[in-house]
């Protein structure tokens, strides 16, 4: 795990790409989980990473993330992402707005905390428990939790499943004002195309298909290209 | 006791693992009794009926002189027997006495034990280094120790107060390293995401999530605690509720032995008590024991 998040150089700080993943190289004993993998995304970007089970979307967000060791290659970003998992993982123990404030170390981090809160509609519950909460409103708090620490990427592990449509759109929205890069991992096509300005798709720990999305254009992406793409024994040869 | 005490523990340890799971049980067993639903209040009042039927049942066998005074005295004339030794006697002095040895021997097993617990449950040498050797001494019923732990320290309040630290420590280091060990490691995943130092993820996740464990190790070393008094203060003691059972021996003061067991029997109760409060007050944020909103 050592070093293989570098820093970028102060020049670039302010205008350089959120992350650049070149020739990642990322296996469990001997099976190959990664290879060869390059990815730039910039900030502001949003992009949804698709693809079957177990081709590697997850482990890629982890090593992303900096919890995974890499075997090969360089993860290059500014600062230490943000995460929202699949599961909310709240403190149980703790009111929202320390949730929300963990790992602030300012002297207004409650103040933080209820401004976040309030972005996503629970500003009314700080001094409310986990428990009291629905999977939906849980999963809020949890993107509350990554967006008050302002960061530059974002890694998104399939975090709106428990949302409603309509919550969902607004969370995006929410996301698209903070103008981090975002790396939305999800095996919903549909998400995708409403959600991305670029969707990847993963196939065999490399990405296969790479479709940028034209916002406003009349010509939607179609549907049934993703899913050919994510077909089962595909012969497409990218 | 011992068997109520770990089924306890189970609960606990099912309880953080997936809270749920006893709640749903719970609501599985609803259905059944729902059926007897018109006897329910029926039953509850029975339930406490019983008892009291029982209480008066002896002390008419007492008083009809069924029962000699020397086997079992009259429910009420124990009750008289209180009032007399509070008053005039040296009831409430014994009874201080009796609470200053639990308490001393509690605080510093606890010490002992969350000291022990903490260091095993962080760090993976200590665990090594000191886990076997404190399973192979937990093995030996702490009890069995008592005519050693009279050669040392005679038979004088450093004795009683050593046994009862003796049987708090245990419970305590077991649930210690337990809670420790089963906080779940994706918050800790979480904690360093958020950018947490060891200090911080100390402080705001493992303490937090291994809190439940031990204080289930508080309640059952709150048990030990008592039992030990009780064995210690039979041996030796020139005061203490134990003492003034063993001084009635001598004399055939049924009422005043029947009196000090039902003086254990109490404080035991308010004992649990405090430890039920303490869960309630520390975990309020706990399905399994907080109030609900």
């Amino acid at each position: 795990m050592n070093a293989h998040v570098a820093s970028l150089s102060p020049a670039s700080f302010e205008t350089g790409p959120a992350v650049v993943v070149s020739n990642l190289l990322r296996s469990y004993g001997n099976r190959v989980v990664i290879e060869r993998l390059n990815l730039r995304i910039e900030r502001g970007e949003f992009v949804a990473l698709l693809g079957e089970s177990g081709c590697g979307k997850t482990t890629l967000l982890r090593a992303l993330a900096g919890l995974d060791a890499i075997q090969g290659g360089r993860i290059v970003a500014p600062r230490r992402p943000a995460v929202v998992f699949q599961e909310h993982r709240l403190l149980p123990w703790d009111s929202l707005w320390r949730n929300v404030a963990l790992g602030l170390q300012t002297p207004d981090a409650r103040e933080r905390a209820a401004e976040a809160l309030t972005e996503v509609g629970l500003g009314d519950r700080l001094d409310d428990w986990p428990r009291n909460l629905s999977g939906g409103q849980a999963q809020r708090v949890a993107l509350a939790r990554a967006l008050v620490q302002q960061p530059e990427l974002l890694l998104l592990d399939e975090p709106f499943a428990a949302l409603d449509a309509l919550t969902r759109i607004r969370m995006h929205e929410l996301v698209a004002n903070h103008q981090p890069g975002v790396l939305l991992v999800t095996h919903d096509v549909d998400e995708a195309i409403a959600l991305a300005d670029r969707i990847l798709v993963m196939r065999n720990g490399a990405i296969a298909y790479e479709h940028r999305v034209a916002r406003g254009s009349s010509t939607p992406i179609s549907r049934s290209e993703l899913l050919g793409e994510l077909g089962v024994n595909s012969h497409s040869s990218h | 006791m011992s068997n109520i005490e770990l089924s306890d523990i189970d609960r606990t340890a099912i309880g953080a693992e997936g809270g749920p799971s006893s709640r749903s049980s719970e609501v599985a067993r609803a259905p059944a009794s729902a059926k007897s639903k018109l006897g329910a209040r029926g039953l509850q009042l029975l339930s406490w009926l019983a008892p009291v039927v029982l209480v008066v049942v002896w002390d008419w066998l007492a008083q009809a002189g069924f029962l000699s005074p020397h086997v079992l005295p009259a429910p009420s004339k124990v009750i008289r027997t209180a009032f007399k030794l509070a008053t005039t006697g040296t009831l409430l002095n014994d009874l201080g006495v009796s609470l200053l040895r639990a308490a001393s021997g509690f605080v510093i097993g606890t010490a002992v034990g969350a000291t022990l617990g903490i260091l095993v449950g962080f760090s993976r040498i200590a665990e090594a280094a000191i886990d076997r050797s404190v399973q192979m001494i937990r093995a030996i019923p702490f009890l069995a120790v008592l005519p050693l732990v009279i050669v040392w320290l005679g038979v004088g309040e450093t004795q009683k107060i050593f046994l009862v630290a003796l049987g708090v420590t245990f419970p305590i280091y077991i649930n210690t390293v337990l809670g420790i060990r089963q906080v779940d490691p994706k918050l800790l995943e979480l904690g360093r995401v958020q950018g947490l130092n060891s200090v911080q993820l100390i402080r705001r996740i493992i303490l937090p999530g291994a809190l439940p464990s031990i204080l289930t190790g508080v309640r059952y070393a709150l048990a030990t605690a008592w039992l030990a008094l009780v064995v210690a203060e039979t041996i030796g003691a020139q005061s203490g509720i134990g003492f003034l059972a063993m001084d009635a021996r001598e004399f055939l003061r049924t009422d005043v032995i029947v009196l000090t067991i039902v003086i254990y029997a109490l404080i035991g109760v308010a004992a649990d008590g405090i430890a039920r409060f303490l869960e309630r007050r520390l975990l309020a944020w706990h399905p399994n024991y907080g109030a609900a909103r």
